[in-house]
């Protein structure tokens, strides 16, 4: 080899930085579905409201982990994980780039999650109701959780959405299907469907009504705790460095 | 490789890959120059754009091992990539949403020896409209920003593959010219994969030739102005050629009398065996570079 000077790889922080950047970007059309969408609810509880109406129920909780579990895939929407995509030309090693993008994705989430507690409030001030009625509506390390499984399945699985909607289908099916022999052959009891179900509603209502900190900790430990090993056992698919 | 320098800019050992039951890559050994404009030849599905993307550590082979400036891809493909100049074969670009300026920007941040002033200088040559969306190009247009990505980092190593595929015939010398003025401004080594051989011919100075995964030929461009050469020759009748020439491709006169051969070996031995063998040579033309691969190509197909 003669002497040359090699160039150097891009600083660590620009890469994150400049990820932010550009899946804040790429979400702008979610962004704007989710004005309407917020608008339009908006605009039905202000006139419930004004018509004396109680302006929202404020029984159950708001879906933000399904939200999240999905978001990913509006994150990668532009780009495969397992493709020759143009991401992967940088000179930026690619398991550390999946992750720059995930964690781009999770800082729109923490604002967007933020944004729409401060819309609650404010509704909710509107309403009469107040912060812990609407607050402790949103189930923000569920959120967190989820978007972490989701980024998991999308980093992966070479197909995440046939494996997701394959799971659902044959969850339904086996739920059907038990449903539907439950009397002759006792399949429900067997496979357990109604059975998981009440077992899942004892469990929530159990984690809802945690009696202290430290249960509630430990609970975010390990949801958190899962949804990162997930993560991060996806991701290494991705490592590109091997030893000869 | 005879004649070749000591200074590589890359090199392969025995690399191989196979999709499937298709072999893309089966045991070649590249040797590009530090400097060089290394031309890479051969019909689709050759293994011409598998082996660009294995230098980059985009794809990782079944077999072998690459170095790119001494570095090892599969252990260092980040830094190998800070290196290269990458034009793909594919037009498709994944960031249709961005604007032509966004992507540019995007991709100056990756790479810290981007030269903003030349990256300029390369929208006005390349006529890139920076505030046109990448969803709205036409395939010549898509090429002309990937030029401009490909070149603005001033990077040592140029992978260009089919670098003209799309272009009209005016980009194609304004891009042919900016990439002769940007050999003569920066030093690169430069790999090209091409169909268009004839537009290329100007530049390079070592080809390759690759055939169904296998690398049958690999020389400098003087080895082969010098050892691949078309031979007018007069034959007896009923005269056979001596097995050990290497014929490349033959042309036979109407009443069969003169040949023409396009032959690879020395002038000298060549001549020497046709001589011994009974036939009169009566002419020997040096081919262009195009017409030197195809004889080669056909030679391998034959075979």
């Amino acid at each position: 080899m003669s002497e040359m000077t090699l160039h150097p790889a891009p600083r660590w922080r620009d890469v994150l930085v400049e990820q932010v950047r550009i899946v804040g970007l790429s979400l702008r059309p979610v962004l704007l579905v989710v004005i309407v969408v917020l608008a339009a609810f908006t605009f039905l509880i202000a006139r419930d409201l004004l018509s004396g109406g109680e302006g929202f129920d404020s029984s159950g909780m708001f879906p933000t982990p399904l939200i999240s579990f999905l978001f990913p895939f509006a994150i990668w929407l532009h780009e495969k994980p397992f493709g020759s995509s143009f991401l992967w030309i940088f000179p930026v090693e690619r398991r550390r780039l999946a992750l720059a993008k995930v964690f781009a994705g999770f800082v729109w989430l923490a604002l967007a999650l933020a944004l729409f507690t401060a819309w609650l409030l404010a509704l909710g001030a509107l309403a009469g109701v107040g912060p812990a009625g609407t607050i402790m509506r949103i189930p923000y390390i569920g959120t967190i959780a989820t978007y972490l499984f989701g980024s998991a399945l999308l980093l992966g699985l070479r197909h995440p959405l046939k494996w997701v909607f394959g799971t659902a289908g044959l969850l339904l099916l086996v739920g059907g299907v038990s449903q539907a022999l439950e009397h002759s052959y006792g399949m429900n009891t067997l496979l357990g469907s109604s059975r998981l179900f009440f077992a899942t509603e004892r469990l929530h209502s159990a984690w809802g009504s945690l009696p202290g900190p430290g249960q509630w900790i430990l609970g975010t430990f390990l949801s958190l705790g899962a949804g990162l090993a997930a993560l991060l056992a996806a991701a290494s698919r991705h490592r590109e460095r091997r030893r000869r | 490789m005879n004649g070749l320098p000591e200074s590589f800019a890359v090199t392969t050992r025995g690399l191989s890959m196979r999709y499937g039951e298709q072999t893309a890559l089966d045991g070649v050994d590249l040797r590009i120059p530090e400097g060089a404009v290394y031309v890479l030849i051969g019909a689709n599905g050759a293994g011409k754009s598998t082996a660009m993307k294995v230098l980059l550590n985009l794809e990782r082979p079944d077999a072998g091992r690459v170095e790119v400036f001494g570095l090892d891809t599969a252990s260092h493909g980040p830094e190998v990539r800070a290196q290269a100049g990458y034009i793909p074969e594919s037009h498709e670009h994944d960031y249709k949403w961005m604007t032509c300026g966004r992507l540019i920007r995007h991709a100056a941040v990756h790479y810290p020896a981007w030269d903003h002033a030349y990256a300029e200088q390369l929208v006005r040559v390349f006529g890139v409209h920076p505030e046109r969306r990448i969803g709205t190009l036409s395939k010549g247009e898509t090429r002309r920003v990937q030029f401009v990505l490909a070149l603005a980092h001033r990077p040592p190593l140029l992978l260009l593959d089919e670098p003209t595929d799309g272009l009209d015939p005016m980009a194609r010398n304004r891009a042919l010219t900016q990439l002769a003025e940007h050999l003569a401004d920066t030093p690169t080594t430069v790999l090209i994969s091409t169909h268009h051989i004839h537009e290329v011919e100007s530049l390079a100075d070592h080809v390759g030739m690759l055939s169904a995964g296998r690398l049958v030929a690999q020389l400098s461009r003087d080895e082969m102005r010098r050892t691949v050469l078309r031979y007018r020759v007069e034959v007896p009748e009923g005269w056979q050629p001596p097995g050990e020439l290497r014929i490349a491709s033959t042309r036979r006169s109407p009443g069969g009398r003169e040949v023409q051969w396009t032959l690879v070996g020395e002038e000298r031995d060549v001549t020497a065996r046709l001589h011994a063998a009974g036939a009169t040579v009566r002419e020997v033309t040096p081919l262009a570079l195009e017409e030197a691969a195809l004889a080669f190509l056909g030679e391998e197909e034959t075979a």
